[in-house]
């Protein structure tokens, strides 16, 4: 009875089993200050996590892999940031469940509605009206204007933006034969992208102008026929870099910083320098959940997640998460090129590239591989745009992982 | 279509990549950044470990409390029971000065962790320890105490051991601090010019002046080439520069025995222009001069001319322990210690055990053979030389009723200053119970006037106290 009800081959059981061992710590945590809306808290996000896997599997043909990735990774997450601060915890639980309602609901509509294709011109304008709305009503955080508040919900435009460019990008090439007899239609996309870099250059969001750059690259290296574009494209981003660095003293900060965060250590380099402190104090197997100090670092929850992980359950588990990524990334591209579908085919591409950019950039980032640009890991780290806009992201390539019509031509 | 899917992979590869360097350089850095990162005085968490682990004791020989730590609000703090007395041996433990001595170097097992973080997280697991090691010392408190008052404040050092387990008794030197009221005092310390911070009996270099004497006649008897009637004049005239001796007066006609007891320094100037700087040397070498001698602190490296190309007269000054000749004190005390051990130096120590929270020894020191500096007639014939140096010779002041105690007397020219007085010996002669080497810096005396007295009560104290 008990052999067949419980079978840990299966992965979502395993899921299961591990965030109810990470619960249980917690639990053990914070045992003194322990209420019931906690406790219900805590099981009806396992529960829910479970059904959502359990019903993706009955009712989804395509990939089911991607779904269990991101609800290992929104586990882990969940957890840290409950035990940094629990206040945050119980915000973070809403917006999962909501990602996961908003993960169903966009595979329903993109499922079902046609011609996703055929809306370059809308994807276009909405994006460019986002990034207005941020420069009008944005709001300066941490240097970066990138946060607008309607109606006291603040959220960031630039989550949603990314994934109307990568909707853009791919009903551009979808279409490409169509743009190319236009007189200046070859170029119509790299121009939009550098207004969209110029926009988050006057931002200040180094990092997203890094994902960006990068997101456009690699999905202009696949399809544009002009190969001279793309290498002059190549170039041109190179050269902007070396000119920000000379102009921009914000930019050249963050190199000199990277350098050598210890100069700075009770300055510019402060973040950094304790975020390796907590890497270093949790070895490679940590100090166990709720006995590091992942507090002492700024802003730890969001930027600075992977920085606690490493600290309080090691290293190894830290490369657990970068693996977890990275087969994420897997399985995006491998859903990529089993899709007929074009359009889908580069949107998939497009998310996958996205999630393993984004998540490149602020691990290498928090471990001083690579200069550090202040931006969320997807799924892991604290706040409600972020999550949502990667939950709705998900939902998208979920779509792309099965059999869809050919556009007819 | 072939095309975009050579891209895909292409894209797909390079991603890849990106994800494995970001492992590469983690582990990386874990293993060879994570160390050094972590013991940077700026992170936090040093401190807020720390001082929630109950700090091991210090403890004497025979159980005596010289450092222990007490709960202070929430957090531990350090009590020093016994003042400037171990500055220089247990050194302090603050927050915000630091640490030094045993306080730093025995560190982890003062706390009862690892250097490992990982093997520390396995330990905290199977047991969160909140108790760290208490440490056994070799040294003697009463010993100790009788030494330092003995030096009554004057600078200097003195290195009183065992001389056949290498077990060090007592270890002095003046100027020190108090460990205690460091706070108040560290202005002063770090800007006293007679550098009350250094400890003088490992890290002071010295000219060891006659005293050196032992090991030059170590080699002549070794290769057989000392001198059995050499007439003394007072002087002895090397590439034009006179040697002189203490007192410029003529020994007469001396034998090596005779040359050592009153200290002749034209007989060894000579004897060690015929050994030459290459048999010289090695014998040094062997007596652990030029050679990094390992202890639980860290000891500046003593000093003897390399072999080769030197002149004459550095060689004469070097045979008598003057010139290039650099020693430290325990370097002389483990001299003294070989001749006294039949030929056998053998390793310092400082920590006898260490003790776990639970009173179980997990660690003991073993008696160790460093140098076979000599064999056993040669350390014989120079016991016995020493003998004569205490009895008849410049090593009066040390002599011991009833018991037969080795010596060799003294004085450094010091450069920059007045005289070095010194002592080096043994006792009992025949079963040797300590060693000891005594230096009073810039004493402007000589060594059997001012340092043999020294070393003579403190052997008595130890032999009378001591009983292993």
């Amino acid at each position: 009875m008990l052999n067949r009800g419980v079978n840990y081959k299966i992965p979502r059981n395993l899921l299961f089993l591990f965030e109810s061992i990470a619960l249980f710590l917690m639990f053990m945590y914070y045992r003194n200050a322990l209420d019931r809306s906690t406790i219900i808290y805590g099981l009806s996000l396992i529960f829910i996590i479970y059904i959502s896997n359990l019903i993706l599997s009955k009712i989804v043909s395509g990939d089911n892999y991607i779904f269990l990735i991101v609800t290992m990774l929104a586990s882990i997450g969940i957890i840290m940031i409950y035990r940094i601060n629990y206040e945050q915890g119980f915000k973070q639980i809403i917006w999962i469940s909501l990602g996961i309602v908003l993960f169903f609901a966009t595979y329903f509509i993109v499922k079902r509605i046609k011609g996703w294709e055929k809306l370059f011109l809308y994807y276009c304008l909405a994006s460019v009206f986002l990034f207005l709305a941020t420069l009008l009503l944005g709001r300066r955080f941490k240097g970066a204007i990138n946060w607008i508040s309607i109606g006291g919900i603040s959220f960031q435009p630039t989550e949603i933006i990314k994934i109307l460019a990568i909707l853009m990008i791919a009903s551009y090439y979808t279409n490409y034969d169509r743009f190319k007899e236009k007189k200046w239609g070859r170029y119509y996309l790299i121009g939009i992208m550098y207004l969209f870099v110029f926009f988050l250059f006057l931002q200040r969001d180094l990092g997203s102008v890094l994902i960006f750059c990068s997101l456009f690259l690699a999905l202009q290296y696949i399809y544009d026929e002009n190969r001279k574009l793309v290498l002059a494209n190549i170039v041109v981003l190179m050269f902007s870099g070396l000119l920000g660095y000379v102009i921009f003293p914000h930019v050249r900060i963050r190199f000199e910083t990277w350098i050598n965060p210890w100069e700075y250590i009770d300055t510019i380099g402060y973040q950094i320098t304790q975020s390796l402190f907590a890497i270093s104090e949790g070895g490679f197997f940590g100090t166990g959940l709720g006995l590091g100090h992942p507090d002492f670092i700024p802003e730890v929850s969001k930027d600075f997640i992977f920085s606690a992980i490493c600290e309080e359950m090691g290293i190894l588990t830290g490369i657990g998460v970068i693996m977890l990524f990275m087969i994420l990334v897997y399985r995006g591209f491998k859903i990529s090129i089993n899709q007929r579908n074009k359009f889908f085919r580069i949107v998939a591409l497009g998310i996958s590239i996205l999630f393993g950019i984004q998540s490149f950039i602020i691990f290498g980032g928090v471990i001083n591989m690579i200069p550090l640009t202040g931006i969320t890991i997807p799924f892991v780290s604290y706040g409600g745009s972020s999550m949502l806009s990667s939950f709705i992201a998900l939902g998208i390539l979920q779509v792309a992982s099965e059999e869809l019509d050919i556009e007819e031509d | 279509m072939e095309k975009e899917i050579k891209r895909i992979i292409t894209v797909l590869a390079g991603i890849c990549i990106l994800f494995v360097s970001l492992v590469v350089y983690l582990t990386y850095f874990q293993i060879f950044k994570a160390d050094k990162v972590k013991n940077s005085s700026y992170n936090k968490r040093l401190w807020i470990n720390e001082e929630k682990i109950l700090r091991g004791s210090i403890i004497d020989r025979n159980g005596k409390i010289l450092a222990y730590s007490e709960l202070n609000g929430e957090t531990y703090a350090r009590v020093y029971n016994y003042g400037n007395l171990y500055s220089h041996i247990i050194g302090y433990s603050y927050r915000d000065y630091g640490k030094s001595n045993l306080e730093l170097y025995y560190n982890n097992v003062l706390l009862n962790t690892s250097e490992s973080a990982a093997l520390n997280e396995l330990k905290n697991l199977v047991e969160p320890n909140s108790e760290g090691n208490t440490l056994k010392l070799t040294i003697d408190h009463h010993l100790q105490e009788y030494s330092r008052n003995q030096m009554k404040g004057k600078k200097g050092a003195i290195v009183a051991m065992n001389p056949s387990t290498g077990e060090i008794y007592a270890m002095v030197s003046l100027p020190d601090f108090n460990p205690s009221t460091l706070r108040e005092d560290w202005g002063n310390i770090v800007e006293d010019e007679n550098s009350p911070l250094l400890n003088r009996a490992i890290s002071g270099l010295y000219q060891p002046g006659s005293t050196f004497k032992v090991v030059t006649a170590i080699s002549a008897l070794e290769n057989n080439m000392y001198m059995e009637d050499y007439e003394c004049t007072g002087t002895a005239v090397v590439d034009g520069y006179p040697l002189k001796d203490y007192d410029g007066k003529g020994h007469g006609t001396v034998n090596l025995n005779e040359a050592l007891i009153y200290s002749c320094n034209p007989y060894f100037a000579e004897t060690g222009i015929k050994l030459g700087i290459d048999r010289l040397s090695e014998t040094a070498e062997k007596f652990l001069l030029n050679r990094e001698i390992p202890f639980d602190l860290p000891v500046k490296k003593s000093l003897f001319p390399k072999k080769g190309n030197i002149g004459k007269t550095d060689v004469a000054a070097a045979s008598i322990g003057q010139g290039k000749v650099l020693v430290t004190p325990l370097n002389m005390a483990l001299i003294a210690s070989g001749i006294a051990n039949k030929g056998d130096i053998m390793k310092p120590v400082l920590v006898k055990e260490v003790i776990s929270k639970d009173g179980k020894v997990i660690d003991s020191f073993k008696a160790e053979v460093i140098s076979r500096a000599t064999d056993i007639f040669t350390a014989n014939e120079l016991k016995n030389m020493m003998v004569d140096v205490v009895n008849k010779g410049t090593g009066k002041n040390a002599r011991i009723s009833n018991i037969r105690v080795a010596g060799k007397t003294g004085t450094a020219e010091n450069p920059s200053g007045n005289d070095h007085a010194w002592f080096i010996g043994f006792a009992p002669a025949d079963d040797p119970k300590i060693a000891i080497a005594v230096i009073l810096e810039e004493e402007g005396s000589t060594g059997g006037q001012k340092a043999a007295p020294i070393a003579r009560n403190i052997m008595l104290e130890a032999l009378n106290t001591i009983n292993n």
